[in-house]
C-alpha cells in the first residue's frame, strides 16, 4: 500500500509475474488470489437519490489486465468506473454502502489522501479533454501540480511519455502550440500520455474511443494492450468487438447488478446466464 | 405550414399552373411568411439604429466641438479657475480608476472565484444577493453615504480615498458577477480532467480554471473601469475637486477628474467660452480613455485565448 508514497515507483514496477499469470490461468471468474487483484468491489451499492444505481456488486479487477465493463446504457458502468477514483464523491445526492478495496485497502479510508488515490489510479474520458495551455504543458500538467519532478527532468518527462503513447513525432516540432489545434484522436493520446506522467498504477477509460474515427480507435487500443501488464487498466465500452479486442477479462453489468465476470472468450462464447447470453448476441441493449 | 393551406389560398401565390406544365418549382413562399420576415429584419434595424444613432450622434457632437478647438496643452496644463488646461482632471480621474481596479478588482475577483467554486445553499444566495441589491443602488445614494460616512464622519474630508472606495462599492457587482459567470462557463470537462489526475484544486484553479476565465474576468473590470471612469455624482460628494495635481495624500487632499468639468463647465453652467471649451475637451478625452480601454480589452482577451478550444 504506497497511495502516500513517491513518484518512480508506480508505473515502472510491474507486478509479481507469478501472480499475473496465475490470475489469467485461474477459472474464469476465480482470481481471487489477493496478490493478483488490484480492485475489488464488496457489497457496493451506490445511490443518487433515492434509486440505486448499483446494488451489492462484487467485483474484482485483476492486477496488470485489461477489464471491460460492459452492459446496456444506464446499467452503472460508468458510476462504477468513476467510483474507483472516487468521481462521483461530489455529485449531488451520492451515497455509497459497502466497499471498494485498492490493493486489499479501502478507497475510502481516512488515511487515503484522495489527491494521492487519484494519481495513483488515473482515467480517460469519452471525449478529449486537453486543457487550454500548450502541448507540453498539458503532458505536464500533473507531474508540476505535484512536483514530481525537477525542471530540467521535465522535457525528458514531457518527451517519454509523448513517444510512448506515439504521439513525439506529430508534435516534436510544436510542443508550445495548443492543443486544440490537434485532431480529436491525437488530443486523447495527449490526455492518456498526461495521465500516464503522473506514474498511475491503474487507468481507468470511460469510453475512450467513442469519439474517435477507426484508425484513432485503432492506435488507442493497440495502446491499451502495450500499457498491460505494467498497467491495471478498466474500460468501459459500449462496443462489444472493441471489449473482445482489448479486454482480458469482462464485467457484465445490467440494470446495477453484476451479472457475470469472467474471460472474455468465455463470457462472449459460452456465458454462463442466459442475461448475458442476450447481450452479447446483440438481442437487448 | 405551407402544407397545410388549401390550394388556392390567397396566401400561398405562386405562378399557376406551373405544377401542371410539369416544371418541377419549389412551393412559392407564401406572402405572409415574406410580410413577417421582412418585419422581423425591418425591427431589427430599428433596434441597431436605436442603440448606434444616438452613440454616433453623441461621439459626433462630441467630437465636432472639441476638436476645432483642442490645443495639446491641454494635456499638460492645469485647470485655472475657469481656462487652463486639464492635466489634474486626467491625472485624477487616472488616479481615481487605478484604485477601483486595485480595490473593487481584489474584493470582487475574490468574491466571484468564492461564490462560483466554493459557496453554496443560503450563504451563496445571500452573497449574491446582496451584490445584486448594491447594483441597484442610484450611486448619487453611495456618493452621499461616502459623503456622511467617510468624508466627514471619519474626517477624510474630500479625498483620493473616500472616492476610490465609493466608486469601488459601486464596480464591484459588475466584476463579482462577470468574474462568477466566467468561472460558471469554464468546460467541466477541465475539471474533471484537473481531478482525474489528482491535481490539488487550488492549483487547478489557479493554473487551468481561472487561466481560461481570465477573458471573462479581465471584461468586467475594464466594464467596471469605463463606468467608474465615467461617474459624477459620487466623486461630486466624495473627491470634491481640485485645481492641482493628485499628491500622494489619500485623505484630505480634494482631488479633480474628468467629468466635473464635462458637467460643471458645460454651457448651461458656465457662460464662459474658456470654460466650456474645457468641458468639450474633457468629454472627448473620457471618450477616448473609454475607447482606448475597448481596444486594450478585446486585445488581451485575443491574447489569453491562444490556447483555447
Amino acid at each position: 500500500m504506497s497511495i502516500e508514497a513517491g513518484p518512480g515507483e508506480s508505473q515502472a514496477s510491474p507486478p509479481p509475474a507469478g501472480a499475473v499469470a496465475g490470475g489469467r490461468a485461474a477459472p474464469p471468474g476465480e482470481a481471487r488470489h489477493d496478490g493478483a487483484v488490484a480492485l475489488a468491489t464488496v457489497n457496493l451499492t451506490i445511490s443518487f437519490g433515492p434509486r440505486p444505481v448499483l446494488t451489492a456488486v462484487n467485483a474484482r479487477i485483476e492486477r496488470g489486465a485489461v477489464t471491460a465493463l460492459i452492459g446496456p446504457t444506464g446499467s452503472g458502468k460508468t458510476t462504477l468506473l468513476r467510483t474507483f477514483n472516487r468521481m462521483n464523491d461530489k455529485v449531488s445526492g451520492y451515497r455509497h454502502a459497502g466497499d471498494v478495496l485498492l490493493d486489499g485497502r479501502s478507497i475510502w479510508h481516512p488515511g487515503v489522501e484522495l489527491m494521492a488515490l487519484r494519481r495513483k489510479v488515473g482515467m480517460l474520458f469519452q471525449r478529449p479533454n486537453p486543457f487550454p495551455m500548450s502541448i507540453i504543458d498539458n503532458v505536464l500538467a500533473g507531474v508540476r501540480a505535484h512536483r514530481l519532478a525537477s525542471r530540467s527532468a521535465m522535457s525528458a518527462i514531457a518527451r517519454d511519455r509523448l513517444a510512448e503513447v506515439g504521439l513525439w513525432d506529430a508534435v516534436r516540432d510544436r510542443l508550445k502550440d495548443s492543443p486544440f489545434r490537434l485532431s480529436g484522436g491525437q488530443q486523447q493520446l495527449l490526455c492518456l500520455a498526461r495521465a500516464l506522467a503522473v506514474g498511475p498504477e491503474v487507468l481507468l477509460l470511460d469510453e475512450p474511443t467513442s469519439s474517435l474515427d477507426p484508425v484513432a480507435t485503432e492506435s488507442i487500443e493497440a495502446l491499451i494492450r502495450r500499457l498491460t501488464p505494467a498497467l491495471t487498466v478498466v474500460i468501459v465500452t459500449h462496443n462489444l468487438a472493441q471489449a473482445s479486442r482489448v479486454a482480458d477479462r469482462i464485467i457484465f453489468l445490467n440494470d446495477g447488478r453484476l451479472v457475470e465476470h469472467g474471460r472474455t472468450r468465455q463470457v462472449f462464447e459460452n456465458p454462463a446466464q442466459q442475461e448475458t447470453a442476450r447481450y452479447v448476441s446483440g438481442r437487448f441493449g | 405550414m405551407s402544407g397545410a393551406l388549401p390550394a388556392g389560398d390567397a396566401r400561398m401565390p405562386g405562378p399557376p399552373g406551373a405544377a401542371r406544365r410539369g416544371e418541377a418549382a419549389w412551393p412559392a413562399v407564401p406572402l405572409r411568411r415574406k410580410a413577417v420576415n421582412a418585419a422581423f429584419w425591418a425591427a431589427c434595424f430599428a433596434c441597431l439604429a436605436l442603440v448606434a444613432i444616438p452613440t454616433v450622434w453623441m461621439a459626433g457632437g462630441v467630437i465636432a466641438r472639441a476638436v476645432p478647438n483642442f490645443r495639446w496643452s491641454v494635456l499638460t496644463t492645469r485647470t485655472d479657475q475657469l481656462s487652463g488646461g486639464l492635466e489634474n482632471a486626467i491625472l485624477g480621474t487616472l488616479a481615481i480608476t487605478a484604485g477601483v481596479v486595485l480595490v473593487a478588482g481584489t474584493v470582487s475577483v475574490l468574491t466571484g472565484m468564492y461564490l462560483a467554486e466554493f459557496a453554496a445553499g443560503r450563504r451563496r444566495a445571500l452573497l449574491r444577493g446582496g451584490y445584486e441589491v448594491l447594483a441597484g443602488i442610484p450611486s448619487v445614494v453611495l456618493g452621499y453615504v461616502g459623503l456622511v460616512a467617510l468624508a466627514v464622519g471619519l474626517g477624510w474630508k474630500f479625498s483620493l480615498l473616500s472616492a476610490v472606495l465609493v466608486v469601488s462599492v459601486l464596480a464591484v457587482p459588475y466584476i463579482t458577477k462577470s468574474t462568477e459567470t466566467a468561472l460558471a462557463q469554464v468546460p467541466t470537462s477541465y475539471r474533471e480532467g484537473a481531478e482525474a489526475l489528482g491535481i490539488p484544486p487550488s492549483w487547478a484553479l489557479r493554473k487551468i480554471v481561472l487561466r481560461s476565465a481570465l477573458p471573462g474576468i479581465i471584461t468586467g473590470i475594464l466594464v467596471a473601469v469605463a463606468i467608474s471612469a465615467g461617474e459624477t455624482a459620487p466623486l461630486l460628494y466624495t473627491a470634491g475637486w481640485s485645481d492641482a495635481n493628485p499628491s500622494l495624500a489619500l485623505i484630505h487632499e480634494p482631488v479633480g477628474y474628468l467629468t466635473y468639468p464635462v458637467w460643471a463647465f458645460a454651457p448651461i453652467n458656465q457662460p464662459v467660452r474658456s470654460a466650456n471649451i474645457l468641458s468639450y475637451d474633457a468629454a472627448l478625452i473620457l471618450l477616448a480613455f473609454v475607447l482606448l480601454l475597448i481596444v486594450a480589452g478585446r486585445v488581451i482577451v485575443w491574447l489569453s485565448r491562444r490556447n483555447a478550444a
